[in-house]
C-alpha cells in the first residue's frame, strides 16, 4: 500500500521535473504512459484523496461542533450535572480531533511512522497534564490562612448573587 | 524509464539527486555510469519537508498540552471559576470561529488536492480562501478581545479592573477611580444635568452612583455593602440575561473596577491560550500569503501539504480550546 503510494507521487513529482509546470494541458497523457507501472496506485490516490470523502468529513465536523453547541442550548437536559456536559464534549473534541488528524493530515494513510512520532507526544502531553496536580491542582487544599484571606471563594460568588437579588426585589432601595 | 522510476520512488525523488551518494554512503563505485540508479535509504518512509513538519507538530503537540493541561488543573483547582457569561464570553461567537477554521481546513485540503491535480490556478484560489477565512477568524477573535478590553478585562495587572472579591481592597480602589480629578469633573457635571435631559436608564443609574459614592465614602464598610456596590457596578451576568447593564455600562467613561470571583485567574489563562494560539494563526497566514506568490503546480504539493498540516494542527488546538473556554 505504502510503496504504491510512494511511487504514484514520486511519478507526479517527476512529471512536473520533467515538463515544468507548463504541463497543465498535457499533464495527463504523461500520466498515461506510465500507466502500466502505477495504475492501481493511482486509483488509491482517488481513493483517499477524493473530494466526497473531505466534504462528508466536513459535514460530520459541523454536526459535532453543533453537538457540543447544543450542551449551552436550554434544551440540554443535563443542565444541573455539569459533568456529563463535559465528558460529552471532550468526547465529541476527540472524534473532531481523530477526524481532523486521520483525514485532513492524512495520517489514515500513512506508513507505521505515525505511531513513532504521535504515541509518544500523546503520551508526555498527559503525563505533563498529570504532574501539573500535586502542586496546582490541589493548591487550594493546602493553603495558608491569609492566602485564603485574599482568594475568592465560593462565599464571595453567594454574597454577589444576594446582593442582585435584592436589588431585584427592591429596585427603589437605591434613594 | 520504468525502472529509473520505481527506483527513485523509494526515494522520494531525491534520489535524482547527486547529493544522495553522500547521504547513505554505500555504493560509491559510481554504477550510475553504467545507467543504474543509486538506491537511497531514508530513515523514515516519508520525505524531508513531512518528517521536520511533523516533528515539529510533535514538539506543538507538548507545547500546547502544557498550556491546556495547566488550563485544567488551575480551572479545577480553583476554589471559584467565573461562568462564561460572568466574563462576558459569547458561546455562538466562539461556535462560529469553529466553523470558520473548519472550513479553512477543508479549504486547504482542497487546494492540496487541485495543485496534485495540475490545476494551480484553483489551488491559488482555494489558498486564497483560506487565507480569509484564517483573517476573519483573526478579526472575530480581535472584536472579542475589545470587548473583554471594554469590561476591564485585561491579562495584566496595571490595566486589569478586574477584583477577585468585594473586600476592603476592592472599596479603596473604586473609592480612589471615584477620586480621580478627571472624574470628579464628570460626576459633578452628571449632578448639574437636569432630569429632564437624561434617559430614565441614566436617571436610574444617577441614583445607584450616588449609592455607591455614599457607600464608599463610609468609614465602616460591611462586605455585604461592598457586594452591593460591586453589582450596582458590574453585576454578574447570569445565563439568560446578558443584556443586564451596570454602572460602567451606561457610563463608559466611569470605568469603575468590577468583581469577578476568580476571573483574574481566568484572565491570565484565557489571553495566554487564546494569544498563542492566534499567533499561530499568524504565522499561518503569512505561510499562505507566501505561497501565494507562487505557482501552485505539483511541484508545489510537498510544501502546501506541509502548510496544510500546520494549519489543521492550529485548528486542532482550537477543537479543543473553543469547548474548554466557551462551554466548560
Amino acid at each position: 500500500m505504502q510503496t504504491h503510494d510512494e511511487t504514484s507521487r514520486a511519478s507526479t513529482s517527476e512529471d512536473s521535473q520533467g515538463h515544468g509546470p507548463f504541463t497543465s494541458s498535457s499533464g495527463q497523457p504523461v500520466h498515461a504512459k506510465h500507466s502500466e507501472d502505477n495504475s492501481p496506485a493511482h486509483s488509491e490516490e482517488h481513493q483517499h484523496g477524493g473530494i466526497a470523502k473531505y466534504m462528508l468529513v466536513f459535514f460530520a465536523l459541523c454536526i459535532l461542533t453543533t453537538m457540543s453547541f447544543f450542551t449551552y442550548s436550554p434544551y440540554w437536559p443535563w443542565r444541573d450535572q455539569p459533568h456529563v456536559g463535559w465528558i460529552f464534549m471532550m468526547a465529541v473534541s476527540c472524534t473532531k480531533a481523530l477526524l481532523v488528524v486521520l483525514f485532513f493530515m492524512h495520517v489514515l494513510w500513512e506508513a507505521n511512522w505515525k505511531y513513532v512520532l504521535t504515541i509518544p507526544a500523546a503520551m508526555m502531553a498527559v503525563f505533563l497534564a498529570i504532574m501539573l496536580i500535586p502542586d496546582i491542582g490541589l493548591r487550594s487544599r493546602m493553603v495558608s490562612q491569609e492566602r485564603l484571606l485574599h482568594m475568592a471563594r465560593p462565599s464571595d460568588e453567594r454574597l454577589l448573587e444576594k446582593a442582585h437579588a435584592q436589588r431585584e426585589e427592591h429596585p427603589t432601595t437605591a434613594h | 524509464m520504468n525502472a529509473s522510476t520505481t527506483l527513485t520512488g523509494s526515494g522520494h525523488g531525491i534520489s535524482s539527486h547527486d547529493d544522495s551518494h553522500g547521504d547513505n554512503g554505500n555504493d560509491p563505485s559510481g554504477h550510475s555510469s553504467h545507467g543504474l540508479v543509486l538506491q537511497y535509504q531514508p530513515g523514515l518512509p516519508l520525505s524531508r519537508g513531512k518528517l521536520i513538519i511533523w516533528l515539529f507538530l510533535s514538539t506543538e503537540i507538548m507545547f500546547f498540552a502544557a498550556l491546556l493541561g495547566s488550563y485544567v488543573v488551575l480551572r479545577f483547582g480553583a476554589l471559584v471559576w467565573p461562568k462564561p457569561h460572568h466574563v462576558h464570553l459569547s458561546e455562538p461567537i466562539g461556535a462560529f470561529n469553529t466553523f470558520v477554521l473548519i472550513c479553512s481546513s477543508v479549504t486547504i485540503v482542497l487546494s492540496l488536492e487541485a495543485a496534485k491535480g495540475n490545476r494551480a490556478s484553483r489551488a491559488k484560489l482555494w489558498m486564497l480562501a483560506t487565507l480569509l477565512l484564517g483573517s476573519l477568524f483573526l478579526g472575530v477573535k480581535g472584536y472579542e478581545y475589545s470587548a473583554k478590553f471594554s469590561h476591564g478585562i485585561y491579562p495584566w495587572s496595571p490595566r486589569s479592573r478586574v477584583f477577585e472579591k468585594p473586600d476592603l481592597y476592592y472599596g479603596s480602589a473604586v473609592r480612589a477611580r471615584l477620586g480621580e480629578p478627571e472624574i470628579i469633573e464628570r460626576l459633578k457635571k452628571l449632578d448639574e444635568t437636569p432630569e429632564n435631559q437624561l434617559t430614565t436608564e441614566q436617571l436610574r443609574a444617577r441614583t445607584s452612583l450616588s449609592q455607591v459614592r455614599k457607600i464608599v465614602l463610609n468609614t465602616d464598610q460591611q462586605p455585604f455593602d461592598l457586594a452591593v456596590v460591586a453589582d450596582q457596578i458590574m453585576p454578574l451576568a447570569t445565563e439568560t440575561g446578558h443584556g443586564e447593564s451596570g454602572l460602567n455600562d451606561t457610563f463608559t467613561w466611569l470605568q469603575l473596577p468590577a468583581v469577578i470571583p476568580g476571573g483574574t485567574m481566568w484572565a491570565s489563562t484565557y489571553f495566554l491560550l487564546t494569544g498563542f494560539h492566534a499567533v499561530h494563526v499568524v504565522v499561518g497566514l503569512i505561510v499562505f500569503v507566501i505561497l501565494l506568490t507562487m505557482t501552485l503546480g505539483p511541484k508545489r504539493a510537498g510544501t502546501i501539504e506541509a502548510a496544510g498540516l500546520y494549519w489543521h494542527f492550529v485548528d486542532l488546538v482550537w477543537i479543543f480550546l473553543f469547548p474548554l473556554l466557551y462551554l466548560f
